[in-house]
């Protein structure tokens, strides 16, 4: 015990020894709250830093403006889709080439897209694949392989789809999508991902070092296909509390303070004369939301989702708890997404929505619980109280319930939760990704709308597969009327600016298209 | 002795499964799903249900929990759920950071705990004595993420004598041994005060002052030796604790420990690793304890012949 106890200590010293981030010539330091767990795409549904700046994707979502993205190539040099959009043929670019020096094939494509779907991986972001022909079977296990994808020759994969899916291109660009080496994954097994040794892409840069709780050490690939990054390294820090990452940041040790994890810091940074000017704010192609669930009463009645909806005073909140910087949205698609149009204004009507409550049957005021998780940020407890405030003078007796996110998100599942405030951010450039995930069938129940609009389930189907692109926004804008006027099934928030202050001798940092804390930080470079 | 220690740890058994049935209980009981929580706001029905068929999470409670004891009883502690990585291996390398911060944070409270104590016993009612009870009550009462943020704005921001958080060399644990030491060191101080004070009236403190002894002899010598005994108790206690994870010293000052791990167990619901974390919890409590009443047994010679008698 004695001698496992020094060498414990021992190891515990050799590791301090070796890594020190100090400041570095050329290297960048950001930070994020939470560990990502894993570099591996297929695993995670919520870190993407690693996969963005380690792999590459078919396809690319580049940022082209603030908000705005267009689909460029990236692995796939160009494609082709079928008149009838099922089939989807990649011609792959030649000589590009993995961190262990193997080059890329069409069999690496179809080997990745098989392992998200391979049962055994036990992939969480097999959603994306859905609509590749034999996905399906190859997830319930009666298939060795899935039978929509196929190397056609060396650097030519076709993708075949079970039926027409307008989202898919853009999909393909998500940090799921990323490409793996089949020889190197296979060998890595259920450790890919997990340390630098069993992590392999073609991306920008290598992982060279990775401390659970603590950093990921990243270096540039030399042999990058649209060559090499300006940076040499990247340091990406694990720091969980606000106030440190804030001291962390003014006393220069780290690069970028990423404003949505302090957002109560943000007049204090856009009021600083030091700081101001390193300010680099993009839109958020997202959206902040009230949920409502119909299964909960008083919200099984349309008017009470109706007053709900005018008690809020959506300005105010975005004024007092944002500071301003943002915009109301009041659909189901934020600015900055494909197809987007400004919906029918929800107005604040707090007269209205009581006189809705009584047509209801509620003259005197219905009591509602608004839902928070404990582990949230603060921000989500502060919209609240100011909610709570707010549609008191509709009738509402709003109470508070906060429970821990392990509660919330197992009551939310069976459709259980009380109402509750959350944002949802872009993972695609598709409307797709904001209907469907909230209003179909199944998004319906496991985020607890219960909003059972059959119409609105065979309409959010049609969509998906509708290849005419001036037909199917059309479509996503009556399906929004529906949703948020008719059927009043939940609360559009705003959507908010993303701000970040920079260190003066950060260049080039621009916010990704959809506002993302993730991102690539291929095109950044330091004085 | 050595008989004495092997009763000791035969006995702690039945408590290590104890607890982990205990556990096992009431982690059932508390609603909570380890595969919606990773999935979160990406939360996927068809998802969900499949990786919970996959992970043997449906199975019963029973089953699910002879298997833990059975792989645990064949040193496997099992995979995390979250991290997908083996548990023992995780605690194991989180382990060497929160040795480090607890053996430098348990040095700093001996160091400043036992001598202010001693000083304030022998000048009792001094202002040495208010002083440093006055200090000792500070690091007692000061919730530590407020003196963590404290000394992180004085010395870090502003005096920029040491950095702020993050574990890459000495310079790093500073604070963080000092924030975690001074609560203890409070605890410490005071009790060496009370103790000693305690032993000062016994009547042989006044046959050695009346053989005519120097005072710091009477006090190193006769004094501090019997008052040590109830201190020796809670610094063992103590050395466990903060060997068990120091949860938010470690978060504040990003040091990649025990209890961040524990901490992450718990709000991911990841079951294997939330067993793995608490049965190294409790085997270091309870070896704490035994330490202790080893360490008794050397102050005191009364316990040493009740210990012989035991056996």
């Amino acid at each position: 015990m004695k001698n496992k106890m020094k060498l414990l200590l021992a190891t515990g010293l050799v590791g301090l020894a070796l890594v020190s981030p100090v400041l570095a010539e050329n290297m960048l330091r950001v930070s994020y709250t939470e560990d990502p767990k894993t570099a591996d795409a297929q695993m995670t549904s919520d870190a993407y830093t690693l996969p963005l700046n380690i792999f590459d994707r078919l396809v690319e979502a580049e940022t082209t403006g603030p908000g705005e993205s267009a689909l460029v190539p990236g692995l796939a040099e160009k494609w082709e889709i079928s008149g009838d959009g099922l089939t989807y043929t990649f011609h792959l670019r030649q000589g590009v080439k993995f961190h262990d020096g193997a080059e890329l094939t069409a069999d690496d494509v179809v080997y990745t897209i098989d392992r998200m779907l391979n049962p055994a991986t036990k992939a969480l972001g097999s959603d994306i694949f859905t609509f590749v022909a034999g996905s399906q079977d190859r997830l319930d296990g009666k298939a060795d392989s899935v039978s929509g994808v196929k190397a056609l020759d060396k650097y030519t994969v076709q993708i075949q789809l079970s039926q027409p899916y307008a989202a898919f291109l853009a999909l393909l660009a998500s940090p799921q999508a990323s490409i793996y080496n089949r020889a190197f994954t296979e060998a890595a097994g259920d450790k890919f991902g997990l340390t630098p040794e069993t992590t392999n892409g073609t991306g920008p840069f290598i992982l060279r070092d990775y401390t659970l709780n603590d950093s990921q050490m990243l270096e540039a690939n030399d042999n990058y296909f649209r060559g090499r990054p300006k940076l040499d390294r990247l340091l990406v820090r694990v720091v969980s509390d606000s106030e440190t990452l804030r001291m962390l940041f003014e006393s220069d040790e780290i690069d970028v303070f990423d404003l949505d994890y302090a957002p109560t810091q943000t007049p204090y940074f856009y009021g600083n004369d030091q700081w101001k000017s390193q300010i680099r704010a993009g839109a958020r192609v997202g959206l902040y939301y009230y949920n409502i669930n119909q299964k909960r009463k008083p919200f099984d009645d349309v008017r009470v989702r109706r007053a709900f909806q005018m008690a809020i005073d959506r300005q105010a909140i975005l004024d007092k708890n944002f500071y301003g910087k943002g915009k109301l949205e009041d659909g189901v698609m934020p600015r900055g997404l494909v197809c987007y149009s400004p919906a029918a204004p929800i107005e604040h009507n707090p007269a209205k929505a009581k006189q809705l409550l009584a047509e209801a049957g509620y003259p005197d005021g219905v009591e509602i619980n608004l839902q928070q998780v404990s582990s949230w940020s603060s921000k989500w407890a502060d919209m609240n109280q100011i909610i709570q405030a707010q549609v008191a003078e509709a009738g509402f007796k709003a109470n508070i319930v906060t429970t821990d996110e392990a509660a919330y998100l197992a009551a939310r599942k069976a459709g259980e939760t009380d109402a509750y405030t959350q944002v949802w951010s872009a993972d695609f450039n598709d409307p797709d990704n904001f209907f469907y995930t909230f209003f179909s069938q199944s998004g319906s129940k496991v985020r607890a709308y219960n909003n059972d609009d059959a119409q609105v389930f065979a309409d959010l189907d049609k969509a998906r597969g509708m290849t005419d692109q001036a037909a199917r926004c059309k479509l996503y804008q009556e399906l929004t009327t529906r949703i948020v006027e008719k059927d009043a099934a939940w609360v559009p928030l705003f959507s908010l600016d993303h701000s970040f202050v920079v260190q003066k001798r950060v260049k080039n940092f621009v916010v990704p298209w959809n506002g993302w804390s993730d991102m690539s930080y291929y095109k950044v470079e330091v004085e | 002795m050595l008989i004495f220690v092997i009763r000791r740890l035969a006995v702690s058994i039945p408590v290590l499964i104890g607890i982990t049935a205990i556990l096992f209980v009431m982690l059932n009981v508390v609603p909570g799903d380890p595969v919606a929580l990773m999935m979160k706001e990406h939360a996927s029905a068809d998802v969900i249900e499949r990786l919970r068929a996959q992970m043997h999470l449906d199975d019963p409670l029973i089953t699910r929990y002879l298997r833990f004891l059975w792989d645990a009883l064949h040193g496997d502690l099992g995979m995390s759920i979250k991290l997908n990585r083996s548990v023992t291996s995780l605690i194991l390398t989180a382990f060497p950071a929160t040795l480090l911060l607890a053996g430098c944070a348990a040095a700093v409270s001996w160091i400043v705990g036992i001598p202010a104590g001693i000083l304030s016993a022998v000048r009792r009612d001094s202002l040495l004595d208010n002083f440093f009870m006055g200090f000792s009550l500070l690091g007692v009462s000061m919730p530590i993420f407020w003196s963590a943020l404290l000394m992180q704005y004085i010395f870090a921001l502003k005096l920029k004598w040491l950095p702020v958080s993050g574990f890459y060399g000495w310079k790093y644990l500073i604070l963080p041994a000092v924030v975690l030491g001074w609560s203890s060191a409070g605890v410490i101080a005071r009790l060496t005060r009370s103790s000693l004070l305690e032993v000062m009236r016994h009547d042989y403190i006044r046959t050695a002052r009346a053989k005519g002894l120097r005072e710091v002899r009477v006090i190193s010598r006769h004094a501090l030796k019997n008052a040590l005994i109830p201190v020796v108790t809670i610094m063992a206690i103590q050395v466990a604790t903060l060997l068990s994870g120091a949860v938010i010293t470690e978060a504040i000052f990003g040091i990649p420990g025990v209890g961040r791990i524990s901490v992450n167990a718990i709000q991911s619901r990841d079951m294997p690793l939330l067993q793995g974390s608490v049965l190294f919890a409790t085997a270091l409590v309870i070896l704490g304890n035994l330490i202790a009443d080893i360490l008794y047994s050397v102050l005191d010679p009364r316990i040493r012949s009740e210990m012989k008698r035991d056996v």
